[in-house]
């Protein structure tokens, strides 16, 4: 009787392909609006991301995301220094700055600033150009992805940051950030150049443990020594992600939206294949007729809702992470980020909509009188 | 138990009533009626006088509101439901007006559902539906879809159908309504050869047609006419012109009414 339920399913080719088709959309328009949201949330963070070596982020306690920049002083780099557990500990430069290109227009640019000698903090990877040649004066490198935004500049061309002569050395691969401006890379002393801070010039410093010893006993003690906000990588990025979903209208307007498109396509997936049953109500009432148990009529509906569901978010979830793929090409603008948690979560929202599609309909076919198949 | 007195079907006192107060109709007002095996019955009868819903509740597929119905000894009111689904698997046959063959599955797939409904194997339950659907002439069409057979096709796929699995008691709803004459006659002699046919366990069996079709009124063995949810005593005069003097009922003997 299973085998006839999926016969049943899948040659009514019609029906069939909108129930597929209607399902694939509904997880795409999940997935998708999903991985968005939570690729922006994520970029919020990406100047974090491009940083592996430190186990702590140092930086004022009053600051709420990697994002805002409230600078420290060279003493307090120094206390961190000191600190028991402290391997080695250096600054770290974050801001915006305005890059004028030779056409006479303007951008903002991400500058991240590395420690000169140690260059903590560097570029993830670099593709054009030597690391070596970022400690020398006026030099920056600068993120591929970035270029077109940046007049597409090669090696030994001259930007103008915040109106100071800057010479790229080599192209990089780094995350963008969130709001997508140009990174640039260039060291300590050259950004504090580029942009002058005032009195207090150090935005971050990086921290390193010595070994063995314990990160959050570290970060305890950098915090009652210092009296500066200590905190790993994971922290700090929950520390921003919290800041744009709860401080920003990011949260409350794309989360509306997200929510939307969830709602939307649970609802069309439920009331796709509830139509589906109740338009074959008339079959199961023979089915019925002839003597089959609503427990197998039940188990039937029950494997065409599972096999659709499945095949609808085996495509709809393929579909995603194309979507997802494409996002991750250099310079591109969407940001969709596709965690396997996101999947898991969207599977299980199709399955309990598919579920009480079913159950709706079912209830149909459980109370129908077989006595209809003589109308 | 049985009250029965040796008949295939024994209904006594059978009521049933839709709606409730003022809009209650009231489709069966007690119907008394004995039928013998080995024969091939028709109801027929004006459209709303009763003949659907008597099936129905023959067939076990409607509950009667009052009075007994049995089917070769089996009580349909005294059956829970599930334990009545399984026995109209083991018992009942369907033939309809509108074929109601499922449009997903071909010929022989369609055939084979009332066997695998009973929980045979798909291969054996194939084969045997090939086997009769040779019989019925059909054994070219094994593979096509309903909708790329005819009518009369389709219905005597519907009887291949309704035959697969030997049930004791075949009801068919107006099988030639929707169907050419010369079609129907043909669907109507493989119904009478039916009716002529053996159960499962070599038993005679009953074949039950419900029809407004005059033209098949002489494959017969008996005519039973109903009136605004009554047997009627005596067939109507256009009935008994058109059975070609089939065989009525004597009201005083195993046909009567109330």
């Amino acid at each position: 009787m299973y085998r006839l339920a999926l016969r049943m399913l899948t040659r009514d080719t019609g029906k069939y392909l909108a129930l597929v088709v209607g399902l694939t959309f509904a997880t795409l328009l999940i997935t998708q609006q999903g991985s968005i949201f939570l690729g922006l949330i994520k970029r919020s963070t990406g100047v974090l991301q491009n940083v592996g070596q430190p186990d702590l982020w140092v930086c004022d306690p009053r600051v709420q995301t990697v994002l805002e920049i409230r600078n420290m002083s060279d003493r307090d780099f120094e206390r961190v220094r000191t600190v028991p557990g402290v391997a080695w500990a250096e600054p770290f430069f974050s801001s915006r700055a305005t890059v004028e290109l030779t056409d006479g227009s303007y951008k903002t640019a991400q500058l991240i600033g590395v420690d000169r000698s140690t260059l903590v903090g560097q570029p993830p990877e670099v593709l054009v150009g030597s690391l070596d040649d970022l400690r020398a004066p006026d030099a920056i490198m600068v993120d591929e992805s970035s270029r077109s935004k940046l007049a597409y500049p090669e090696i030994g061309d001259t930007l103008k940051l915040n109106d100071r002569r800057a010479v790229v050395v080599g192209i990089c691969r780094a995350k963008l950030g969130f709001d997508s401006n140009a990174m640039i890379y260039t060291t300590f002393d050259n950004a504090r150049r580029f942009t002058p801070l005032g009195r207090e010039k150090i935005p971050f410093i990086l921290v390193k443990t010595q070994e063995g010893a314990d990160v959050p006993t570290v970060a305890s003690s950098i915090r009652e020594r210092t009296g500066l906000g200590a905190w790993t990588r994971d922290e700090m990025e929950w520390l921003s992600t919290r800041f744009i979903l709860t401080q920003t209208g990011i949260g409350i307007n794309f989360g509306t939206t997200v929510l939307l498109g969830f709602i939307v396509g649970l609802a069309v997936t439920a009331a796709i294949f509830y139509q589906f049953t109740i338009e074959n109500l008339k079959h199961f009432a023979v089915l019925k007729a002839m003597g089959t148990r609503n427990g197998v009529l039940v188990r039937m509906v029950m494997l065409q809702a599972i096999t659709v569901g499945a095949i609808g978010f085996g495509i709809g979830s393929g579909l995603a992470g194309l979507f997802s793929l494409q996002g991750r090409r250099p310079g591109a603008e969407l940001a969709p980020y596709l965690p396997w948690q996101l999947l898991l979560m969207c599977m299980a929202g199709m399955l309990v909509c598919i579920v009480v599609g079913s159950i709706l309909s079912i209830r149909k076919v459980v109370r129908l009188e077989p006595a209809v198949v003589f109308k | 138990m049985s009250a029965n007195n040796g008949g295939a079907l024994h209904l006594r006192g059978v009521k049933k009533t839709y709606g409730v107060g003022e809009n209650a109709v009231r489709a069966l007002r007690g119907i008394d009626l004995d039928v013998p095996s080995s024969q091939l019955v028709m109801l027929v009868g004006p459209s709303g006088c009763g003949k659907t819903t008597l099936v129905s509740i023959l067939s076990g597929v409607l509950d009667a509101d009052e009075g007994s119905v049995e089917v070769f000894g089996v009580d349909w009111r005294a059956l829970r439901s599930a334990e009545a689904t399984k026995r109209r698997s083991e018992l009942m046959g369907f033939v309809f007006q509108s074929f109601n063959l499922i449009p997903t599955l071909n010929v022989v797939e369609n055939t084979s559902v009332p066997l695998l409904v009973r929980g045979l194997g798909e291969r054996a339950a194939q084969r045997r539906a090939a086997e009769l659907l040779i019989e019925v002439g059909l054994g070219d069409r094994l593979k096509s879809m309903p909708g790329e057979l005819s009518g009369g096709q389709q219905q005597r796929v519907a009887i291949a159908r309704a035959l697969v699995g030997k049930p004791r008691l075949l009801v068919c709803d107006e099988p030639t309504a929707a169907l050419d004459g010369r079609t129907g006659q043909r669907i109507m002699e493989l119904i009478q050869s039916a009716a002529r046919g053996k159960d499962e366990a070599g038993r005679d069996r009953v074949v039950v047609v419900v029809t407004h079709d005059n033209r098949i009124f002489h494959y017969a063995d008996r005519i039973i006419e109903m009136e605004d949810g009554r047997l009627k005593p005596t067939l109507s005069q256009h009935v008994l012109e058109e059975s070609h003097h089939v065989p009525t009922f004597d009201p005083a003997d195993t046909i009567t009414q109330k």
